[in-house]
């Protein structure tokens, strides 16, 4: 191959030359080149290795769904070298060769490889199973691809969402006129074209058909109603025409993933060119038609010096022109209309040197062009459901069945001259503007928010009213009377094709799975429709009778870094953040809360709430703000306690569960006025709590008057706690604080520190006395800096997530969550008082009935074990002794800085929980320890009398 | 019992600093979490429910805008005491709630012909004139954060006000730069204001 003299049609700039190197020598290009196109004119004729016999391999359809043309660009891997751009100072190399690209040891596969038949990896490496590791480790060294650098750039891909009228999946003739049609009839269209510029096969066409496509590509790229995308790719199209778009050149972003909701979608991919199977037919110097013409009239690369043409149809025909236009010595056209039909290429390893042909005649050659029909690309209409049928006089598949917001055109509808598909094109596009007006009209219609329509009565979809294009006659060449290759990514020929036919494998599907045929990077592109002639000719069945595969979504591959795009991960901070960061709290992630776990030293900070007065910020707590008549009864029915008597400053404790009485969640709630209530929840239960009231709201009570307003972070919350919490807090607001006149449980509303809107509860999770003050969180940081500024001289200092874990386990406080589990019913946890069941109903009622009376559910007690400084983790098991009988499990467990030893909670069989049960637990290194089951769950003041001063 | 001696002022969630040159960009984003939020919930028999937007839609009085966030639920936003005054003009004759939110959200304004495509790579809605007029509100995920948004176009510039949970709002803010970088996205002043 070599570069040309000036082409009309060629997309090279020759003002740029682009340096490069391939395999670690330097070669040239020019902007507009491909790789392949470049290494071509540069007389590269092998681009890559086969994947299992390692044969040579050239170029075959020079364009993205060239199998044979993989490279590694720099720490790319699996670059299409038939589509990638070129860049100046591309690092481009063959992959998985060794030594190199010429001379490949892995090529000695090919000496066996009549035993790598399909099936082979199957068959060979199932025994003895001990050994797979080994034959992993062995068969990962034939694993074809590129290298993937582990250290590479992170880079920035994208996702978009948008809402066309029209989407059009191809820019060849049919679909720019498509576009150019819906547009002007008012709809907005996105355009969406695989290749790197709009149309289609006219883009290496002759004269004519080049200025046609740059009319309509003007027509289009000037419409302020049609969004042009170059080099992207409709990948899928899923339920209501939500369709995927993969965006491969775009200024901001590697990839972009658009989630494209159209409300007409206009397939119009136009047809793949077909290989044909014969004897050496994967020679470098096999080329498709296409792929001949795109090297001269795209790329000015000249295919090869001497030529033989195997031609069924006028695109073979145009081949021959073209390439004696440009010089090339045409030996011999085949013309398969009449007959005639190409046997075998033979030659060296790396090239094609003579051609056979069906006459018994041989013709010396270094370029072999075939051109025997299309595949249809029909991926995006079965995605639809469309189940394409096959025509032998076409000798290619069409659709059956599409849904009417849907709309084909272009070479999957038929065939006919540029000037033909341009007419229905437009036809397509008005049709295609008329449905998605209707669809929008619905859309209108049904949605309050949207602009309203003159007309409000529903409307029908229209009528397809096109005249359809006619389909050529074509003969039927998939094999010829030789075996070749037919999946040229996965190395399978049709030889194997045939065999796993013999060995009952005659389903499409199966053959597929078996042979990996049309599994590769080309997914079908080029492979689908030959091996389902294969398998018919094997079957002594027609193509029909055979059918075809179901192309699943993606249409052509796409990264995982398109398909997670901009990564949303959200969290959540309190107003008190930047606090806690500038003081070096070491954060911690609960949920999406990010909190302050310690600020260097919990233990020490549990000494300080213990002897002085702890500040902890406790804003994630959940929060629901309930007005109404019928709050009262919402509680009762939410909680298994009793709420119809709490009065207003009152708050109360309460488990919930659900109905199948497991515990769900606990908190306390406070009365603010007559019918207005504020519940709180644990941090992680907040949004299921809301959700699990609003159930009952809507569902089971929507009599009962109750709003439920979520206001977590309305309030920003500080929990004072410690012996000195009283003073502290008097210090910031005029609510009188004595015991008498705030008792343990109420709640009080006034200003703190200057900030209005505020109340506070006594409450004590910490088993001190504490107040739990929720302050409006624009005010958050300023109330907390005060606590600490007015609190300086009794010794307040903040204390984290850990300190307050350590202060509720010294005070036998179980968290949902933690200390049960999604069985763990309320008996389990201690709290039978509270179980109310003289209540009328209330969620889990009937299962709590049976469970306070089985007297097999696992207890939930306070642990110890005998040795003060063993610390068994969470989770450990408890187990009867001189067994491996599991008893039940440690679920928290910590040091006591206050007692000076370890202290755990624990559930465990019923016959275990008696105070003073000796228990044994298995620690993570299998040691056996000893552990006393304590009376109390609090380990610490189990009265609770300093938490009631 | 000493006096409270804390000099209170509002803070908002997010720590935005404004660029320095906004001049006539095309896309800017403000904070405006200090405005004043209440959520007005009423059952549709009520008075309340009667005289206000139906759901999706906003209008605008004076300083404040009312917005029909969900069926029965309205946010009504602006400058403090213009929302006081219509928070207290609220008929709560039958079942009737009304809660200060202010504290609870952040607001940020959206505002400039970008401004529907900066939301196409945070947010799945379809932001066409049809499908979200001018006044049209709707509830969204945006960067996974849940909003109620609000197209509040100013003097023929698109604009759109997000609002979002307090806790989050320097997360989507973020996000929303991010997003907008490609649109040359500049950060305006805070403001108090609808």
């Amino acid at each position: 191959m070599q570069r040309l003299a000036t082409q009309p049609g060629e997309v090279i700039d020759r003002s740029r030359p682009l340096p490069f190197t391939w395999n670690g020598k330097p070669h040239r290009g020019f902007a507009g080149d491909t790789i392949a196109s470049a290494l071509a004119a540069d007389g590269v004729r092998i681009f890559a290795r086969s994947m299992k016999y390692h044969r040579p391999r050239g170029l075959l359809t020079a364009d993205y769904w060239d199998p044979n043309a993989f490279v590694q660009v720099g720490s790319d891997p699996n670059v299409r070298a038939g589509h990638r751009l070129l860049e100046a100072g591309m690092d481009v190399s063959a992959q998985n060769v060794w030594p190199s690209l010429e001379y490949d040891i892995k090529a000695a596969n090919g000496l066996v490889g009549r035993f790598l038949t399909a099936g082979f990896y199957y068959k060979t490496f199932m025994k003895p199973a001990r050994l797979w590791p080994v034959y992993e480790r062995v068969l990962a060294q034939f694993a074809p691809g590129g290298t993937v650098d582990y250290d590479s750039a992170h880079e920035y891909f994208d996702k978009r969402y948008t809402h066309p009228d029209v989407l059009v999946a191809g820019g060849g003739p049919a679909g720019m006129a498509s576009a150019i049609a819906a547009a002007d009839a008012g709809a907005s269209v996105m355009l969406v074209e695989h290749e790197h510029d709009l149309g289609g096969y006219l883009r290496w066409g002759d004269g004519a058909q080049r200025e046609l496509a740059d009319d309509l590509r003007a027509s289009c790229d000037a419409h302020d109603g049609i969004e042009v995308l170059r080099n992207a790719t409709v990948t899928g199209r899923y339920e209501d025409n939500w369709c995927a778009v993969v965006q491969r050149d775009h200024p901001h972003a590697v990839e972009r993933l658009i989630k494209a909701r159209a409300k007409t979608l206009v397939v119009a991919p136009g047809l793949i060119e077909r290989p044909y199977v014969f004897a050496g037919n994967d020679k470098p110097g096999v080329l498709l038609s296409g792929a001949a013409r795109r090297l001269m009239n795209l790329y000015a690369v000249k295919p090869g010096q001497r030529a033989v043409v195997l031609t069924a149809n006028a695109d073979g025909d145009r081949t021959v022109t073209d390439l004696e236009r440009v010089g090339v010595d045409v030996a011999r056209v085949v013309d398969a209309r009449a007959g005639a039909t190409v046997v075998a290429a033979h030659g060296g390893a790396k090239a094609v040197e003579s051609v056979e042909l069906s006459d018994g005649s041989s013709v010396d050659a270094d370029l072999l062009v075939t051109a025997v029909g299309w595949t249809a690309p029909t991926s995006l209409l079965n995605l639809a459901g469309d189940r394409p049928v096959y025509d032998p006089q076409a000798a290619r598949f069409f659709s059956d069945r599409v849904p009417d917001n849907i709309v084909v055109t272009g070479g999957l509808a038929g065939d006919g001259s540029a000037a033909e598909l341009v007419e229905h094109g437009r036809a397509t596009g008005e049709l295609a503007a008329r449905r998605a007006a209707v669809v929008a009209h619905t859309l209108q219609r049904l949605t309050s928010r949207a602009a309203p329509v003159a007309d409000d009565t529903a409307q029908s979809m229209p009528p397809d009213d096109r005249s359809p294009l006619t389909r050529d006659a074509h003969p039927e060449l998939f094999r010829s009377s030789t075996h070749g290759i037919v999946d040229y990514s996965e190395d399978v020929g049709s030889k194997d094709l045939v065999a796993a036919a013999t060995e009952g494998y005659d389903s499409v599907e199966l053959i597929k799975r078996f042979t990996t045929a049309t599994m590769g990077p080309a997914q079908g592109k080029l492979e689908t429709v030959n091996t389902v002639a294969v398998l018919a000719e094997a079957r002594g069945e027609t193509i029909a009778e055979v059918g075809t595969t179901v192309w699943r979504p993606p249409f052509a591959p796409v990264t995982l870094g398109a398909l997670g795009g901009r990564i949303f991960e959200p969290v959540r901070v309190s107003s008190i953040q930047p606090w806690h960061e500038a003081h070096g709290a070491r954060p911690i992630l609960a949920g999406q809360w990010v909190r302050p776990e310690h600020y260097g030293d919990p233990e020490g900070e549990v000494r300080n709430v213990r002897g002085n007065v702890g500040i902890i910020d406790v804003t994630p707590l959940g929060k629901l703000d309930l007005r109404g008549p019928d709050v009262a009864k919402l509680l009762a029915h939410l909680y298994t306690n009793k709420w119809a008597k709490l009065p207003v400053g009152g708050v109360r404790y309460g488990v919930m569960c659900a109905e199948d009485g497991v515990v769900m969640d606990d908190g306390v709630t406070g009365r603010l006025g007559d019918e207005h209530y504020l519940m709180t929840t644990t941090s992680s239960g907040a949004a299921g709590v809301w959700e699990w009231a609003e159930n009952w709201l809507q569902t089971e009570h929507p009599d009962w008057q109750v709003h439920i307003t979520p206001v977590t972070t309305a309030f920003t919350s500080i929990n004072v706690a410690g012996p000195n919490s009283r003073e502290l807090v008097s210090r910031l607001t005029a609510i009188d604080l004595d015991s008498d006149a705030f008792g343990y449980m109420q709640v009080r509303r006034g200003e703190i520190a200057g900030a209005e809107g505020c109340f506070m509860w006594r409450i004590g999770f910490t088993g001190e006395l504490s107040y739990e003050l929720h302050v409006p969180s624009g005010y958050g940081l300023a109330v907390w800096e005060a606590l600490l500024e007015q609190g300086a001289d009794l010794g307040v200092a903040p204390f984290g997530l850990e300190a307050q874990r350590i202060m509720r386990l010294e005070k036998g406080h179980f968290i949902v969550g933690q200390d049960t589990d999604g069985l763990t019913r309320m008996p389990t946890v201690g709290l039978n008082p509270l179980i109310k069941l003289d209540k009328p109903d209330f969620a889990g009622k009937v299962e709590l009935r049976e469970a306070v009376e089985d007297d097999t559910l696992p207890r939930l007690v306070a642990i110890q074990p005998d040795d003060p400084d063993i610390v068994p983790v969470e989770a450990s098991q408890i187990v009867r002794a001189g067994t491996n009988e599991i008893l039940g499990r440690i679920t928290s467990s910590r040091r006591s800085p206050t007692l000076g030893r370890s202290i755990c909670l624990g559930q465990v069989a019923p016959e275990a929980a008696a105070p003073g049960t000796t228990l044994t637990v298995v620690l993570t290194t299998g040691q056996r320890i000893s552990a006393k089951v304590m009376e109390h769950h609090a380990h610490f003041d189990p009265d609770g009398e300093r938490q009631r001063v | 019992m000493s006096e409270p001696t804390t000099p209170l002022v509002f803070a908002s969630a997010v720590t935005a600093v404004p660029s320095p040159d906004i001049g006539d960009a095309a896309l800017v984003l403000s904070d405006r979490s200090a405005v004043a939020k209440w959520v007005v919930r009423a059952g549709a028999e009520t008075n309340a429910a009667r005289t206000l937007p139906r759901f999706g839609t906003s209008e605008r009085a004076g300083d404040v805008l009312v917005a029909g966030s969900r069926p029965g639920e309205w946010l009504m936003l602006g400058a403090p005491e213009p929302v006081a005054d219509r928070v207290a003009a609220v008929d709560t004759a039958g079942h009737v709630s009304l809660v200060d939110l202010t504290h609870s959200r952040a607001m940020f304004r959206l505002a400039g012909a970008q401004a529907p495509h900066l939301l196409e790579k945070v947010c799945s809605l379809d932001w066409t004139d049809a499908m979200m007029p001018d006044g049209a509100v709707v509830s969204a995920f945006v960067a996974k954060v849940t909003c109620d948004i609000v197209r509040r176009d100013d003097a023929g510039t698109r604009g759109y006000l997000l609002l979002s949970d307090r806790s989050s709002a320097q997360y989507l803010f973020d996000a929303l730069v991010d997003a907008g970088s490609e649109f040359a996205v500049a950060v305006g002043p805070p403001k108090v204001g609808v």
